[in-house]
């Protein structure tokens, strides 16, 4: 039987392989994933080793002088030290920055960084990294402004002390990457930049006979401190982190491998069961001439095994040299954190997705290897035109359908109505009413997909006998058409959700940032009124100048009083005409008009009093601590009130945080700028990021996708071998032929694109709906360009999908319509 | 008896299809065949003739090769006035969209079509109009009316073939080549289309040519060009199953001499 098997095998070999790409991608992208999981857990290994350095052994507890002592007399103990690890902000000028400071150790093993210029601080000196000093533009010997807050009094103003720069340092090991870098100071400087005493949890110990030591150590100390090598703190520590989202985010990667072997999955099962049609003649005369229904079972089932080990394998390999030719390329990129230089294989790393995949492919084969048992031997005995995989799909199967999508797509709109009473329950429900309704219209597709491609089939039944052919043809097997179109299907619905999702939250979150920060940048002036005045017209002009601002628009302040006079407050007064300007939040420029005074805050009362002015109070939402009335108010209260603040919008399509450094540049000391720009572009970069991500995860299945969808039309053409000869013995042109295989394959992908661009956009919108419904007002979005090119890239990648089944088809001769086989 | 006319051209007043110094050769060197060797035969319009012979005698191949579908070797195929041998692929198969008509043992209807469908599929391919007239005379003559909206699953091996001619004979050909027509059908079924293939020849003025191997199935033809050795080894006009089936035996007796 084995040996059958592997005859068939061959015979089938093109059809096998197209199937096993599918596996194999899927599989290589899982290794790929298990890969990186395990670089990034060594590099954060690495770094964590790293912060230790010629360190032997690691207490860990709280350290006390006492604690201190204590180890350092323990037998065995050859020199010990705390790790101290603070921070300092460090600024010249107006350039300012935080920075992770650690306490030079009295033990010069010990030391992570690495001079490159200059020495190691001493008292009242600061090694600072490279990219730091670059940053603020010193060098060594220059002076920096160490600023120290105090921990105990907040109102306590701040002490700024001139520090000198004793040299540069870098971090060859990457250990304080987590941190942007780490400079270096004087145990006694760090303590007192940090307002008061730092406290450490680990002791580094320096030994030569590592287990005596720590045996000893374990004696000496008490109860609350545990004694580590250097390898077992490093992990213990990684075991922390990974409670954090690393193992999360590897779960997500991994999740988007499943679709892709789902995907795969189904694109192997359709090629099975077109193999098994293929092959009714030999299984029925193999059952006449005594064959056991199970033994056909068992060959189809190991051919799956074969191909499903041999694709997995190619995977697994496939997905390594992935990984490796990654790591070669990024090794000398300085950028992220320390990557070690190559990939390691565990045995998780190989044998999961190999395991993974072969299960995968006998799975998708189960049916197939039915339909093989069901052959009768009478088969065999009758001329067999055409091989079919027709068959009856179960009511069974159509209520099932109909009930999950039904009951999914209620629960769906039920829980955007839940997300508003908890955002947790509503997610939850929301998460499982999607997923059961998807499952729901891909267990249908075999109902409504050949529908739905007949319909817009017979939109271009119109253009002519080659488009009707197209159109008849792509229906014809409404089974393998659903699984095919289906498999894209879920590839695309997928891409179509993140997209609609990402559009929606962008702008959800962009309107919720308005309201919140109507202003993209604000300037204060930071000297009073009537000194420097020309300084602060200077600043803004200068800000004008500046490339990518838009507008720049001055308020002036003035004070009122409450009803009572007991309290006073600074108002601003713009002109509602530059206000519409310059505010992103129209609702506030509406709302200001002579009279009133608008205001976030409710310290306002109802009514205040402005230079005998009656004003009512009236309030909206964005404005933050400010105040605002009409210029001609403002000036009604005080002519001659000071313009002390201005307003920026920003120029669109610019770079927020480019502007902003610019704007910081030449404004000098005397304006204080805020920006909520930067922010609001660092919010939507984080959205564009992880679109982009996921969008090329989720490629990775509409790949495997359009490879069934060749793989589909190789096999129909296959079929179809006599019907393509009549065609063309009747007069059909090869080109035409083509053209008409081309089409179907257009058709086929086009649909499936086309539903899966529609359910996305549903399920995005329900998920939209659900997160950002619930605290915020809700943007539904369309990325039109987004879905537009999906469609094209599916429809294009359809045509391109035919040409190879399509060439084959066109070489058949006319005369082979007259064969009789 | 068969008169043979040691391969002098068979002539009649108007020519539908012709070949002359026909050659076939299939594979190189030793494993060659020769298929047809230096054949010449007219086969006259308006005329249902039978192309007979023994197994490989190359009959399939004559009619390939007369119907633009395959290559030849040597020699020259013509179709009225046109020479085919010179066609190009594209040329060819307009040919054989607007000039010829085929009639497979297999039927070859396409399975996703309705009958009608698979009747005007010709024209569709032409872009030609529909001339309903014609249309409705192939129908009435080969009893359709009633299975014009079926699928050809749901159609007996005759109404297919019957459908298989109205789609061979709907744009209006010059020369319809039968393969072998009776080839999958009882002898009811197959008999029935044969006169159908002669009805059209007779009232509808076509011109038909048919390979077989079946002697009653020849005997409903105007003339018999009996094939052997991929040469013409004779023809009968007029033929009765008792002729045809002397004329084959007449043949057999000769190879059996030859091989002696």
């Amino acid at each position: 039987m084995l040996r059958l098997t592997l005859a068939q095998m061959r015979r089938s070999l093109g059809r096998l392989v197209a199937a096993g790409i599918a596996i194999a991608i899927g599989t290589a992208f899982v290794t790929a994933t298990l890969l990186a999981g395990d670089v990034f857990s060594r590099a954060t290994d690495d770094a964590l080793t790293a912060r230790y350095g010629a360190a032997d052994l690691v207490v860990a507890g709280p350290v006390t002088p006492e604690s201190l002592a204590a180890v350092q007399h323990t037998p065995g103990v050859q020199a010990a030290s705390p790790l101290l690890l603070g921070s300092a902000q460090v600024s010249v000028g107006t350039r300012s920055e935080y920075l992770a400071l650690l306490a030079q150790s009295p033990v010069p093993a010990f030391d992570t960084l690495r001079v490159t210029d200059g020495s190691l601080a001493g008292a009242g000196e600061i090694a600072l990294p490279e990219s730091t000093a670059k940053r603020l533009g010193v060098a060594v010997g220059d002076q920096v402004d160490v600023t120290t807050y105090s921990d105990t009094d907040p109102d306590a103003a701040p002490v700024v002390e001139k520090v000198t720069v004793s040299g540069l340092v870098d971090d060859p090991k990457g250990a304080w990457t987590e941190y942007g870098g780490a400079g270096s100071a004087a145990g006694a400087d760090l303590q007192r930049w940090n307002g008061g005493p730092v406290d450490s949890t680990s002791i580094l110990v320096r030994t030569d006979d590592v287990q005596a030591t720590q045996a000893a150590l374990v004696a000496t100390v008490d109860g609350g401190a545990e004694v580590w090598t250097k390898q077992q703190a490093a992990s213990h520590a990684v075991s922390e982190l990974s409670d954090d989202g690393t193992d999360f985010v590897l779960l997500l990667v991994l999740g988007f491998g499943g679709v892709a072997l789902v995907v795969a999955g189904l694109v192997i099962s359709n090629t099975f069961q077109v193999l098994v049609a293929q092959r009714t003649r030999t299984l029925a005369l193999l059952r006449c001439v005594g064959a056991r229904r199970s033994q056909l079972r068992t060959s189809v089932l190991v051919e799956a095994g074969i191909v499903g080990l041999g694709a997995s394998a190619v995977g697994v390999l496939s997905g390594a040299a992935l990984g490796q030719i990654t790591l070669w390329a990024l090794d000398g990129t300085s950028a992220g954190p320390k990557l070690p230089s190559t990939i390691a294989l565990s045995a998780v790393t190989v044998l999961l997705p190999l395991v993974v995949g072969t299960l995968v492919t006998l799975a998708s084969c189960l049916v197939p290897a039915r339909a093989a048992t069901r052959v009768s031997p009478v088969a065999a005995l009758r001329p067999v035109e055409a091989p079919s995989v027709r068959s009856r799909a179960g009511t069974v199967r159509l209520t099932l359908s109909l009930v999950m999508a039904i009951g999914g797509f209620l629960g769906l709109a039920l829980s955007i109505g839940a997300a508003h009473l908890s955002p947790l329950l509503g997610l939850g429900l929301g998460l499982l009413s999607g997923a059961v309704s998807f499952v729901g219209v891909l267990l249908g597709a075999v109902y409504w997909v050949p529908r739905v491609v007949g319909v817009v089939g017979g939109a271009f039944r119109r253009t002519g006998a080659t488009a009707r052919l197209a159109a008849a043809n792509s229906v014809r097997n409404p089974r393998r058409t659903a699984a095919t179109s289906t498999a894209l299907l879920i590839g695309v619905t997928l891409v179509a959700l993140m997209s609609t999702g990402a559009a929606s939250a962008r702008a959800s979150l962009s309107g919720a940032l308005d309201e919140q920060y109507p202003v993209d940048m604000m300037l204060s002036r930071t000297t009073a009124p009537g000194e420097d005045d020309q300084g602060f017209q200077d600043g803004l002009a200068a800000v004008r100048a500046v490339p990518g601002v838009a507008d720049v628009v001055e308020l002036t302040t003035v004070t009122a009083q409450s009803d009572d006079g007991s309290t006073t407050w600074e108002l601003l007064g713009v002109d509602p005409e530059q206000a519409h300007g310059v505010l992103r939040n129209d609702d506030i420029a509406d709302q200001l008009r002579d009279g009133v005074v608008l205001t976030s805050s409710s310290a306002l009362g109802d009514a205040v009093k402005a230079g005998g002015t009656n004003l009512t109070v009236v309030k909206t939402g964005g404005l933050g601590g400010t105040s605002l009335v009409t210029a001609d108010v403002a000036s009604s209260i005080d002519p001659s009130a000071p313009t002390t603040t201005a307003w920026v919008r920003l120029a669109s399509g610019t770079d927020a945080g480019d502007v902003l450094d610019e704007v910081r540049q030449v404004v000098g000391s005397d304006i204080f700028v805020e920006s909520a720009g930067a922010e609001r572009e660092q919010y939507e970069r984080l959205i564009d990021t992880l679109l982009a991500i996921v969008v090329g995860l989720l490629g990775v299945a509409v790949l495997i996708a359009l490879i069934g969808v060749a793989n589909t039309l190789s096999l129909s053409v296959i079929e179809r071998r006599r019907e393509s000869a009549t065609l063309r013995a009747i007069g059909l042109s090869r080109r035409r032929l083509r053209l008409s295989l081309g089409i179907e394959g257009m058709l086929i992908a086009g649909v499936g694109a086309l539903l899966g661009v529609a359910l996305g956009l549903v399920y995005g919108w329900a998920g939209s709906a659900i997160v950002f419904g619930s605290f915020g007002e809700l943007h539904l979005a369309v990325p039109w360009l987004d879905l537009g090119l999906v469609l094209a890239v599916a429809v294009a990648a359809g045509l391109v999908a035919s040409v190879l089944p399509a060439r084959r088809a066109a070489r058949t001769s006319p005369v082979a319509a007259l064969a009789v086989d | 008896m068969p008169t043979t006319n040691e391969n002098h051209p068979v002539t009649t007043a108007r020519t539908a299809s012709s070949a002359r110094g026909l050659s076939k050769v299939y594979g190189s060197g030793a494993a060659s065949v020769r298929a047809l060797d230096t054949v010449d035969v007219d086969f006259a319009a308006g005329a249902f003739t039978a192309i007979m012979g023994p197994s490989g005698s190359g009959k399939s191949t004559l009619m390939h090769l007369l119907a633009g579908l395959d290559s030849a070797t040597g020699g020259r195929v013509l179709l009225g006035d046109t020479e085919l041998t010179s066609l190009g692929d594209d040329a060819l198969t307009d040919l054989r969209r607007d000039r010829i008509g085929f009639v497979f043992q297999s039927f070859n209807l396409l399975p996703m079509f309705t009958a009608e469908q698979n009747v005007l599929l010709p024209l569709e391919l032409a872009g030609a109009p529909v001339d309903r007239e014609w249309f409705g005379t192939l129908v009435d003559t080969l009893g359709l009316e009633a299975r014009l909206a079926h699928r050809p699953s749901e159609l007996s091996g005759g109404q297919q073939q019957r459908v298989a001619i109205a789609r061979a004979l709907i744009a209006k050909p010059e020369v319809v080549f039968a393969d072998e027509p009776t080839g999958n059908l009882d002898s009811r079924s197959g008999a029935e289309v044969l006169s159908f293939l002669r009805r059209s020849v007779r009232e509808l003025g076509r011109t038909v040519i048919m390979v077989t191997h079946d002697p009653a199935a020849a005997a409903y033809a105007d003339r018999v060009v009996l094939l052997a050795d991929g040469q013409i080894a004779g023809e009968i006009h007029d033929p009765t199953p008792e002729s045809v089936l002397a004329g084959l035996d007449a043949l057999r007796s000769l190879d059996s001499v030859v091989g002696a």
